[in-house]
């Protein structure tokens, strides 16, 4: 199912290109903040809507390791999310991780043909060489990941602890890169690229991530009891059970540090420390593992430094100096300062370092090496100095994300294509315009605060002492719910023409948000980054001149009617009634849905992104396609909107008015809203329409008798 | 802005009886912003007709519709040439100088009037309009504080209040503002009083004929110059 999708990587770029081209909507922050650049707002739109598998088709469009993603993305689309300016973001990763979960992403196969002859070596196995590997095989090339270590993924496997990214996880991935024909060589390390291409190979892609720890450099750093973190935790995730002592301090404020100290805590060390030489400002772990880190137990000792370590007696004596924060340096995080005389000591049975990583390369490669013994590529193409050798990963960037690493491999992936197919570079160009601006305080007053959903984890006693995932899968209604919170940015109204706007004003009035603007020359204005995409200027507009910016592939409520009328018409049901159903929340996936999935003969549900905007027109148009009744049910006061009540009543009434001089009875329309007090919404429906039948059955009689 | 009401759908019914191919012409300005018959009412209108005929089964009308900027400037009107045709009514939401614009421009089409063209006004809020303005010719504005009796008064007196006012509000209707003692209350906030101790003789109805035109471009007659 899935591998027929076009998600190769040239393909990948076709398709891209002309979905952009129909797609209307402004590229949010977090699809801009994210390195592989996810339709994340598609995919959380989809899951506001319990459409889980379509959601997960998204995401799989555009990541080649979804699951890998949705337990160790650092997610900068969260950071980048402008529901953090009305509350908190949008929890995107705990919400991929839903998708991958329920969404059936363990039965997906990844199938690929070879369709070219020339060979391909990735050295290194890591997120950037899995992503290579995945996306070259998609494009038909043999390709062989040759692998240092006895496993495969790299930074993955030997860097992350399993608490965070469980290895089956990983596992079913690598087993479907072996599925898709990837040749696997572990063990094997790489010595001279010119074997490689000895062996027959015809493009080579380094990406031997950064392994080697950086060293501190100062008295004692070679001492027995002194460890470097990324070697530590190669040691333990490889198997090894190193034996720590009762007290363990890391040095660092990474993330290196932070998992290097839960390891220890896991591996049964009673007291663990981080010392870091700057405060928590500038920490740069996740803020997210530094809670749970404390919450295990860890301490965090800010703004100190060792500097001098003495062995005596089988312990360290470490000591240290407290800092205090200087002028920017060029990171512009605050430079730290040590403070003189304020030395302490600490007494230690292990020392883990974890002050940063470099790459370490064969010196037989022969490529040419920047700043902290990074390869240099050019950052287009990722070619290096050598003919047919691409670099990428961290052992470009230095130490960097899974996701960034992923992004590398797969534009690694298309280079590689376009050097052997004798192509000039394509450039991957957006041509959608991308979304800037933050939202207006006027703005932020009126949108519901709706706080944060937070995936439940595994209780910090239950933690310490296993390596079992800490974050845990929502429950369904979780998911939906938090899905619901997404503002939608880049999508809002858009007066087709100032020409066909009579300036009326109404979009100004109706707005619950407060858009629309009068500028200087009495134009109206609907700033895009303000707008929610209610969708209520849009039915109100009595100029028809506002839209709603359209994603590629969203149809619009006309069009749902006119196909599921087409449906309607054609099955012949009676009596045959038509429902205008919010799709978002548990509205949409709980008490109606089962009237959609049970087909309830005659009853055909014109699903709606919001019944705020269900025209008055679209009402009258299911009773002219020969609706017996007509139903708007709304999520009411679970809305995620303010007012969209209020207008769903102003429109039924005026269609009521309408019916009744047509002649037809209008009590054949209602509206259903729940609110907190009444959850179940299906007895009133249920009511509504024994009533319409009742009055199809009558008028039925009334023809026959009068025939 | 005129401000109208769209006629109840049953005269407009009545109203479309003998002709079959009907154009629902709407109106892009005030029309527009009064809610009455700018293209969105223009296409419920539709909807609502082709619906009552598939209630009533008597297939007989073919309804298009379009919508013009204006229906009171010639000009947007011969953007309708080619669709007249095929026609045989329009039914315009235009106000009624739209109306009689379009039958003047097209001497053989009958045109129907789809709204009650209600008075001048202004927007209170969302949906509501109110009367402002009752184009007399002859306005006395300055004198009664910006208020206008003849418009906001429910007899048009030049010399209220009358004995039918109370806590403010009218006789004739509990909702409604007394004309007159808005104007006192103004005046009083500017310090004018003493205009509500003036006595206003009765208008000059004559100064005021009907039909009005207004004539703007100077007639310049041939020999005149203007150096």
């Amino acid at each position: 199912m899935y591998s027929s999708a076009a998600d190769a990587t040239n393909d990948h770029q076709v398709s891209k290109t002309t979905k952009s081209s129909l797609d209307h909507s402004l590229v949010p922050p977090c699809q801009t903040a994210c390195p592989l650049h996810m339709e994340i707002r598609e995919y959380v739109d989809l899951a506001a809507q319990g459409r889980i598998m379509e959601a997960l088709q998204v995401i799989r469009d555009g990541n080649p390791f979804p699951s890998i993603c949705a337990y160790v993305c650092t997610h900068p689309c969260e950071d980048a999310c402008r529901r953090s300016q009305v509350d908190k973001p949008i929890a995107v990763r705990a919400l991929k991780r839903f998708a991958v979960e329920f969404g059936g992403d363990r039965m997906i196969r990844a199938e690929a043909e070879t369709t070219h002859s020339e060979k391909v070596a990735i050295v290194g196995s890591g997120p950037a060489g899995m992503a290579c590997a995945y996306y070259l095989r998609k494009l038909g090339y043999p390709v062989t990941i040759f692998e240092a270590h006895s496993e495969i993924g790299g930074m993955l496997r030997v860097g992350i602890p399993q608490y965070r990214l469980p290895r089956d996880v990983l596992d079913t991935e690598v087993q479907r890169l072996a599925q898709m024909g990837v040749e696997i060589r572990t063990n094997t390390r790489v010595v001279s690229l010119d074997l490689l291409f000895d062996m027959g190979y015809k493009a080579v892609f380094i990406t031997i991530g950064a392994h080697q720890s950086l060293r501190m450099g100062i008295e004692g750093e070679d001492s027995p009891g002194v460890i470097d973190g990324a070697t530590f935790l190669r040691e333990v995730n490889l198997g090894l059970k190193p034996s720590l002592g009762e007290r363990v301090v890391v040095v660092g404020g990474g993330n290196v540090a932070i998992d290097a100290a839960r390891t220890a805590l896991r591996l049964g060390a009673r007291k663990v420390s981080i010392l870091y030489r700057r405060s928590r400002t500038e920490m740069p772990a996740d803020p997210a593992e530094i809670e749970q880190a404390l919450e295990e137990g860890v301490v965090i000792i800010f703004l100190a430094a060792p500097v001098k370590i003495k062995r005596r007696n089988g312990r360290l004596r470490v000591t240290c100096i407290r800092m205090e924060l200087g002028e920017p340096d060029a990171s512009s995080r605050r430079q730290p300062v040590p403070i003189k005389g304020s030395e302490f000591k600490r007494q230690v049975d292990v020392l883990i370092t974890a002050i940063g990583q470099a790459p370490q390369m064969p010196d037989d490669f022969r490529l040419r090496i920047g700043r902290g013994s990074n390869i240099q590529v050019d950052p287009v193409t990722l070619t290096t100095n050598r003919a047919g050798v691409f670099a990428g990963g961290d052992a470009v960037t230095g130490p960097a994300t899974v996701t960034e690493a992923l992004a590398a491999g797969r534009l690694a992936a298309s280079r590689i294509d376009d050097y052997l197919q004798h192509r000039y570079p394509r450039i991957d160009k957006e041509v959608r315009e991308i979304l800037a601006g933050d939202l207006l305080p006027q703005t932020i007053e009126m949108i519901r605060k709706i706080g944060r959903l937070e995936p439940p984890v595994l209780h910090p006693d239950a933690r310490a002492g296993d390596f079992k995932s800490v974050e845990l899968v929502y429950d369904w209604a979780t998911a939906v719910n938090e899905a619901r919170r997404c503002l939608r940015c880049g999508m809002g109204a858009e007066i087709i023409s100032q020409d066909k706007c009579a300036t009326c004003l109404s979009c100004l009035r109706v707005c619950p948000y407060h858009v629309p603007q009068l500028d200087a020359s009495g134009a109206i204005q609907i700033p895009v980054e303000q707008c929610l995409a209610c969708g209520i200027c849009v039915a109100e507009c009595p100029a028809k001149a506002i839209v709603l910016r359209k994603p590629y592939d969203r149809r619009q409520i006309v069009e749902e009617l006119h196909h599921t009328l087409r449906s309607a018409a054609e099955s012949k049901s009676k009596p045959f009634i038509v429902g205008f159903c919010c799709q978002y929340g548990l509205f949409g996936t709980g008490t109606l849905a089962s009237l959609w999935r049970e087909a309830k003969a005659g009853i055909w549900i014109v699903p709606v992104l919001c019944v705020a905007r269900v025209e008055a027109d679209h009402m009258l148009h299911a009773f002219e396609m020969g609706a017996e009744g007509v139903f708007i049910a709304g999520c009411g006061e679970q809305c995620a909107r303010e007012n969209t009540t209020s207008w769903v009543h102003q429109r039924v009434q005026k269609v009521k008015k309408t019916l009744v001089q047509i002649g037809i009875e209008y009590e054949r329309i209602g509206s259903f809203m729940l609110s907190a007090s009444n959850e179940e919404p299906g007895k009133e429906l249920d009511k509504f329409i024994e009533q319409i039948t009742g009055l199809y059955l009558t008028s039925t009689i009334k023809q026959e008798v009068r025939s | 802005m005129i401000v109208a009401e769209q006629k109840p759908l049953e005269e407009i019914r009545r109203m479309i009886i003998p002709y079959q191919r009907v154009l629902i012409l709407g109106c892009g300005t005030c029309m527009t912003v009064c809610d009455a018959g700018g293209e969105r009412e223009v296409s419920f209108l539709h909807s609502a007709l082709r619906l009552a005929q598939a209630k009533s089964g008597n297939g007989i009308h073919t309804f298009s519709e379009y919508t013009l900027k204006r229906q009171c400037d010639p000009e947007f009107i011969d953007l309708l040439i080619d669709k007249v045709s095929d026609l045989d009514a329009i039914l315009s939401l235009g106000c009624g100088i739209g109306v009689q614009a379009i039958a003047e421009r097209f001497p053989d089409m009958p045109v129907l009037p789809g709204v009650n063209t209600s008075f001048m006004g202004m927007a209170k809020e969302w949906g509501i309009w109110d009367e402002r303005c009752a184009a007399c010719g002859d306005c006395r504005l300055e004198e009664t504080a910006g208020i206008c009796p003849i418009t906001r008064c429910t007899k048009g007196i030049l010399n209220g209040p009358c004995a039918g006012t109370k806590n403010g509000k009218c006789e004739a209707s509990k909702d409604m503002d007394c004309a007159w003692i808005l104007i006192y209350k103004r005046l009083e906030g500017l310090r004018q009083l003493e205009k509500m101790r003036r006595y206003y003789p009765p208008r000059n109805f004559r100064a005021i004929p009907r039909p009005k035109r207004l004539v703007k471009k100077a007639s310049i007659g041939v020999g005149e110059n203007d150096g």
